[in-house]
């Protein structure tokens, strides 16, 4: 009996104050998928920070004006570990159970891939702002992503070398066993030996994940006479890879791609990484309009200048929210929701986002610039150059 | 099970949470339980909106109210009355209340032929974890997972625990047989890039699945082979230090594999890999390895793990003994890693690494060495623990480690090691104090 006596009471009481918790207004959920823990929780705090500044925006405002009415904002924030698993777990629990209109991430391919896939088959708009593999958007109607893909950059800087320094034999050092730095590698190769001749490519060197000595490729690379080092590589193998490079007499110069842009580069590679060249989505060094105040806000509130994920997690909210928008109305019905944001968004165009302006192709990738920075003197991400498709 | 019909014996004597535990459920057979499940699940499908809506919780509780009590502290109260009046009330209800009529159906099922009784309980399970997926997506994915975690542990398990060896493969196993399952479905079924279009028709697909699952077990335990041959001929840590060498080799010869897509992974796998089939081979997985471990066999690989020579001068032909145990339970990791490829839909090289190493013997020394319902519980809580605190992000990674390290120190082999899996006397009836039916 006693233990019939706790449930009652602990019922009433639950009840009693539970009752003014109710609220009976629609808002509009957003989901955030994103890593946290794990490998490469930088990035998911990146995300989190720029979603919280974007949050505080609506807020302000007083909600998020649709069609005349004004609704408030939540942000479903979670963590996905950087586990492929986690990331399906965490997408279906945001879709079904949290019901949110659209997700915003995972940001790293192996995880944008699988989540994509649950995304569409319960149609739900989902933007993946970091993911670069072709595969997380292609043939699902219902996944965006944020940012160029491989396929876009790798010529890009194949033409920049060409155009800026006039080479015509080149060297590429990656990683084997991780997705990015290896379709990016071939990518370059490609456009390279098609822009030249076949074997103009004159090293192909690769590593695997966590290796930290690269004598041997290095010298390779240097017997080879190429005339300049592409290495599309993470931050802390940047490093080690310039450094190594300098110390066994590399003198020519070093391009990297948009795995660069973490401010992490500058602080692991010091002197060495100055005056080289990297693709990426937006430099912060000299930057003007919004992209400048996003900058210089996100460096007051969280005190260092926000890698590309912030920037582009803030340009994927922000089209979220310009789609809700020419959306016109929420019916609160949210499967009749999700269609209608997923059909306002791949109708945008000209999108004009802190990364540059953007229009969503069939597939669902945007067609946007991309800039180069160099590296100043100062250590800074200067704005070199923007090529556009 | 010596120290269950203690307990029971002695239920009436006992004083404390225990004695009055044991005073109030200790007559409810496993069909009592069971039956009581299945009504909290039923009556959470028929009842669970409007009560929810009643205690103004957004929805029904997800996962035993651990997101909402973690993200809204507010509506602890609220999560709490429903998980009590949900799940605890009929529960206590069916078990506590119905036990005559629970042990008079046990005793009748007992009597009918041996199959009869645990494929009734089996029924019963499954339809109460139909039920209770069936309300939420995210309840069946996580199940599904949790499933094959089980699976994986208790294959583990097998080297571990009851062969005393030290494996690091168990990734590697996995993974050879999620990529030859993988191949296999996405090869034959599917149109693909990589294989071109499918070679047979999609109606087919469902019925030759365990085929591939089977094939992809097949593949796993000749790559144990190529670790068994030549680290069996010594003891000790150089298995361990072999097996993780075979993890590596395994992860770095899918990375260079073009045709499965390299670092980049493999997609489109089609979505056979439902409730019903995983449930099923968990249960084919359960009853193998279960009764591989009680049998002689099962016997002669303890015997080898407690003295190697003295099993050998027993007429224990050890070599063929470790290998046996060895292969079979890789054959389990790589039925388990088909069945993950297709829950997910997706593989990549890099799920197979250390991390997982870590998160499958973290269950396997969790639930302790040894034992099959040890590996259960350890597969359940660990997957468990890891879904319900995810909102608390890094702290999550302080807590779960915690609870290992406290574990180590109370109980050093796991919770509940060393035990003995015996069906038919976990589903007998549980009338009076002598166990008479």
């Amino acid at each position: 009996m006693r233990k019939v006596a706790w449930t009652t009471l602990s019922f009433l009481l639950a009840v009693a104050l539970a009752c003014p918790a109710m609220a009976g207004k629609k808002t509009i959920k957003i989901g955030l998928n994103v890593p946290i823990t794990g490998d490469i929780p930088k990035v998911g705090e990146g995300s989190k920070y720029a979603a919280e500044m974007w949050l505080e925006d609506i807020e302000k405002a007083g909600g998020l004006e649709v069609g005349g009415k004004k609704y408030p904002v939540e942000i479903v924030i979670e963590d996905n570990e950087s586990k492929a698993e986690s990331a399906v777990k965490v997408a279906t629990k945001l879709i079904t159970d949290d019901e949110v209109l659209v997700i915003v991430g995972p940001q790293s391919s192996k995880q944008a891939v699988p989540a994509g896939e649950v995304a569409n088959n319960y149609e739900t708009p989902m933007i993946s702002p970091w993911s670069t593999n072709p595969d997380t958007t292609k043939d699902r109607p219902y996944v965006f992503r944020g940012c160029f893909l491989d396929p876009f950059q790798g010529p890009v800087l194949a033409n920049f070398i060409t155009d800026e320094f006039g080479f015509t034999k080149a060297a590429v050092l990656y990683d084997v066993a991780s997705d990015y730095p290896k379709g990016l590698a071939e990518f370059f190769k490609e456009a390279w030996e098609a822009k030249h001749s076949k074997g103009s490519v004159v090293a192909f060197e690769s590593f695997t994940t966590k290796d930290t000595d690269f004598s041997s490729q290095l010298t390779k690379i240097i017997k080879s006479g190429a005339q300049v080092l592409f290495t599309p590589q993470y931050y802390n193998e940047v490093a080690l890879i310039v450094q190594q490079a300098h110390q066994l007499g590399w003198d020519k110069p070093i391009v990297g791609s948009d795995s660069w842009g973490s401010a992490e580069t500058v602080e692991l590679c010091g002197k060495d990484c100055y005056g080289a060249f990297f693709s990426t989505h937006y430099a912060a060094a000299g930057a003007t309009g919004a992209t400048k105040a996003f900058i210089d806000r996100y460096k007051a509130e969280y005190g260092y200048v926000p890698d590309d994920v912030g920037a582009l997690t803030w340009d994927s909210l922000r089209l979220v929210e310009t789609a809700i928008q020419s959306c016109g109305k929420i019916t609160g019905r949210i499967e009749k929701d999700r269609k209608c944001v997923r059909d306002a968004l791949a109708r945008i165009k000209e999108f004009d986002g802190i990364t540059g302006k953007m229009t969503f192709t069939e597939e669902g990738d945007p067609i946007k610039c991309a800039v180069i920075v160099r590296i100043s003197d100062s250590g800074e991400y200067e704005f070199y150059k923007s090529v556009c498709p | 099970m010596q120290g269950t019909v203690n307990q029971r014996t002695d239920a009436g004597t006992q004083r404390g949470l225990r004695g009055w535990l044991g005073r109030q459920f200790g007559r409810t057979p496993m069909i009592g339980w069971l039956a009581g499940a299945l009504v909290a699940v039923v009556l959470e499908q028929q009842v669970g909106d409007p009560l929810s809506e009643l205690l103004g919780l957004p929805k029904i509780p997800v996962l035993f109210g651990f997101n909402v009590a973690l993200k809204k502290p507010l509506l602890i109260p609220s999560a709490l009355a429903f998980e009590l009046l949900i799940y605890a009330l009929p529960i206590w209800l069916v078990a506590r209340v119905a036990s005559p009529v629970m042990n008079r159906v046990s005793g009748i099922l007992y009597r009918l032929p041996r199959w009869v009784s645990p494929a009734v309980h089996l029924a019963v399970l499954y339809a109460a974890l139909h039920i209770w997926a069936d309300l939420s997506a995210y309840r069946g994915i996580t199940l599904r997972l949790m499933l094959i975690a089980v699976m994986l542990t208790l294959s583990l398990n097998l080297i571990n625990g009851y062969m005393g060896e030290f494996s690091c493969s168990h990734p590697g196993f996995m993974a050879l047989g999620a990529y030859t399952t993988s191949v296999f479905t996405v090869g034959l079924f599917m149109n693909d890039k990589l294989f071109g279009p499918a070679l047979l028709p999609a109606a087919a697909g469902p019925w030759l699945f365990p085929a591939a699952l089977l094939l992809g077990g097949a593949v796993a335990a000749v790559g144990a082979l190529v670790v068994a041959i030549p680290s069996f001929r010594t003891r000790g840590d150089y298995l361990a230090i072999i097996s993780l060498a075979f993890l590596f080799i395994v992860k770095s010869l899918i990375e260079n594999l073009e045709f499965v897509g390299g670092p980049r992974g493999m997609s489109k796998q089609p979505n056979w890999a439902t409730l019903p089939v995983v449930f099923l081979w968990t249960v084919a997985c359960l009853w193998t390895i279960n009764n591989f471990v009680r049998s002689t066999m099962g016997k002669a690989l303890n015997a080898v793990r407690d003295d190697e020579l003295a099993a050998n001068a027993m007429t224990v032909n050890t070599r063929k003994t470790k290998m046996m145990g060895f292969l079979f339970a890789a054959f389990w990791a790589g039925v388990a890693g088909g069945l993950f490829a297709h829950v997910l839909r997706y593989v990549n090289p890099g799920t197979f690494g250390l991390q997982k190493l870590a998160e499958v013997l973290a269950m396997v020394y969790f639930g302790g060495l040894n034992s099959v319902y040890g590996s259960i519980v350890g597969a359940v809580s660990i997957s468990l623990l890891g879904e319900a605190l995810r909102a608390l992000e890094i702290l999550k990674w302080i807590i779960i480690p915690l609870l290992l390290i406290l574990v180590m120190i109370f109980r050093p082999t796991g919770l509940i090691a060393f035990t003995e899996f015996n069906v038919r006397d976990v589903l007998r009836p549980k009338t009076g104090p002598d166990g008479e039916v």
